[in-house]
């Protein structure tokens, strides 16, 4: 998971918008329980990554999600005992107690794992959309050597994934392949040595002694603008006019005129800084 | 596909019990909150379930612990407790499954003074009738002298609900699975186990009252398990415990035999129906814990 550089409005963005744009899906997520705002949520974060040109990125974490959501779907049927409509009988499960599948806890549980998809697809789009420099230089201000070692650190995993890559390219190359033992070793004491480079370049540039840089002023771009405008909008929309349903003790909701106009709105508030591309080159 | 239906497992809902009551009251049975005789119940339904299509509840931890029914809610010293005929259940609401004549009675009350009620009387013609834990025990009427007036009226009693009861001495049976209800002066119910109970404190009965001095004074108690009175001669007391695990033990006893002779008085549904146990002083009959003269 690492930054890619498109032509797209979020990329235009400031970092903090950006990220700020996708804390806004997130919160818009936690916010609604409706079943239909949560897929279309989904689908509006998979449509943002299309519109950065990192489709495929999202799509292949949404695939990722499916079997995490499985897997609470599963453990919430067993788990909770909440739900008054009982599907399967299981019996007595011993330590877990009388297992009863309730249709209440199978919605429950694809809600939280609908949540857990958008949440993940979120991360992926943040992961591929933010420039994680940008984010630690805005950081810089606030605490230097924090920033610095965590800029250190995010430009070292990519680079141990690279060696990883590139060893495990020459290992297939040879007759008789070192065991995953033999990589291993030779990766952590290639990142032990780089790691040495690194505090020896830092001391000797004199980033110990380094003071807070100077705050430097950026005018806000139209796409900061309508980022921002957007994150706001998609919190307020949510917090402001909920979808109303709930799973417990018997599904109460409908999927009515209002859920989907909800749901339609919270997409196209999501997509609309997509629509403005003016200043974007290719 | 037999074993599996016999352990309770299958698709759908399952078979639905009948007969089943719910109530749901506070104070230790002294404000009804909710009432119903045929309450609605769905299937195989499990103490919890059958609750929350009859009344307004919030749970807590997955659904294993109520947290308000009527937006009565626990909170300090204070929760809901249930018993399933008269009994306190072992395991949460959500893992007890009901069934047939089950009378479900949920309680908010004050913990202080304990934590443990192992039984109640307030459920009667329950667990008599019809058990508890979908099992049904024989009922065995103990007595320090069978022959006695009390002893009779009590097995007239049973009579009268059609429930067969057998008659023995103190002790006499050696079968440890029935329902025995002792009944005789205190001082002569004490070689059994749960009866020395009584003469203890509300933490290991369950019953707030106790005898003092012998069996020859009765103490009654709050619900904070303070001292409130106590009587003499001609108390009688109506309740039950349960010892060791054991079936619960129902007493219909007293300082004396006039106090059995009251107690017996208060030996009937109307009397014992929504208490945890009954005290009777001076011919009239005092629900415990004792609110005060």
């Amino acid at each position: 998971m690492t930054y890619l550089r498109r032509a797209s409005p979020l990329h235009a963005a400031r970092a903090s918008v950006a990220a700020a744009y996708c804390a806004a899906l997130v919160t818009a997520a936690f916010l609604s329980s409706h079943p239909l705002v949560l897929a279309v949520l989904a689908l509006a974060v998979l449509g943002a990554g299309l519109a950065c040109g990192v489709g495929s990125r999202v799509a292949r974490s949404l695939w990722l999600s499916l079997p995490m959501g499985l897997a609470i779907v599963l453990v919430n049927a067993l788990v909770t005992r909440e739900g008054l409509t009982v599907l399967v009988r299981l019996g007595d499960g011993g330590p877990l107690g009388q297992l009863d599948v309730t249709l209440e806890a199978l919605a429950f549980g694809a809600k939280e794992a609908l949540l857990l998809v958008v949440v993940v697809a979120v991360a992926a789009l943040a992961s591929a959309v933010i420039d994680p420099d940008e984010v630690l230089r805005s950081l810089r201000r606030v605490s230097f050597r924090s920033a610095l070692t965590a800029t250190i650190a995010t430009r070292m995993l990519p680079l141990l994934a690279l060696d990883a890559r590139r060893i495990g390219e020459a290992q297939r190359c040879r007759p008789q392949p070192p065991g995953r033992l033999a990589v291993m070793r030779a990766i952590t004491a290639n990142a032990l040595d780089r790691s040495l480079d690194v505090a020896a370049t830092l001391e000797v540039r004199g980033y110990g002694s380094a003071r807070r840089p100077p705050r430097t002023r950026r005018a806000a771009s139209r796409h900061d603008l309508a980022v921002a405008a957007s994150a706001v909008a998609l919190v307020a929309l949510a917090a402001a006019w909920p979808a109303p349903f709930s799973y417990y003790p018997t599904i109460a909701g409908s999927f009515d005129a209002s859920a989907f106009a909800h749901a339609a709105a919270l997409a196209l508030v999501a997509l609309a800084p997509f629509t403005q591309r003016r200043g974007i080159s290719r | 596909m037999a074993t599996l239906a016999l352990a309770g497992c299958g698709l759908g809902a399952g078979s639905r019990p009948v007969r089943v009551s719910l109530l749901v009251t506070q104070g230790f049975g002294a404000q009804t909150v909710l009432a119903r005789q045929a309450p609605k119940v769905v299937g195989a339904d499990t103490v919890m379930r059958m609750l929350e299509r009859n009344a307004s509840v919030t749970t807590r931890y997955g659904g294993g612990f109520v947290e308000s029914i009527q937006k009565l809610s626990g909170g300090g010293a204070s929760d809901w407790f249930y018993y399933v005929n008269g009994v306190q259940a072992g395991k949460g609401a959500a893992d007890t499954k009901l069934h047939s004549g089950d009378h479900v009675w949920w309680d908010r009350h004050d913990w202080a003074a304990t934590q443990t009620i192992p039984a109640v009387v307030g459920s009667f013609p329950e667990p008599f009738l019809d058990g508890y834990g979908g099992k049904r025990l024989p009922l065995l009427i103990e007595c320090t002298q069978t022959a006695s007036p009390s002893c009779r009226a009590v097995e007239d009693e049973f009579t009268s609900l059609k429930l067969v009861a057998s008659l023995s001495c103190l002790l006499c049976s050696q079968y440890n699975e029935s329902l025995p209800v002792l009944v005789g002066p205190y001082a002569t119910l004490t070689p059994a186990p749960a009866a020395v109970k009584l003469a203890g404190p509300v933490s290991s009965s369950g019953v707030y009252a106790r005898f003092e001095d012998a069996g020859r004074k009765l103490v009654l108690l709050d619900q904070r398990g303070r001292v409130v009175r106590s009587a003499g001669a001609g108390a009688g007391l109506v309740a039950a415990t349960r010892y060791a695990g054991q079936p619960p033990t129902w007493f219909v006893t007293g300082t004396d035999a006039a106090g059995v002779a009251a107690a017996v008085q208060a030996f009937n549904a109307q009397t014992l129906d929504g208490h945890f146990a009954v005290a009777v002083i001076d011919d009239a009959a005092i629900p415990l814990p004792d609110s005060g003269p």
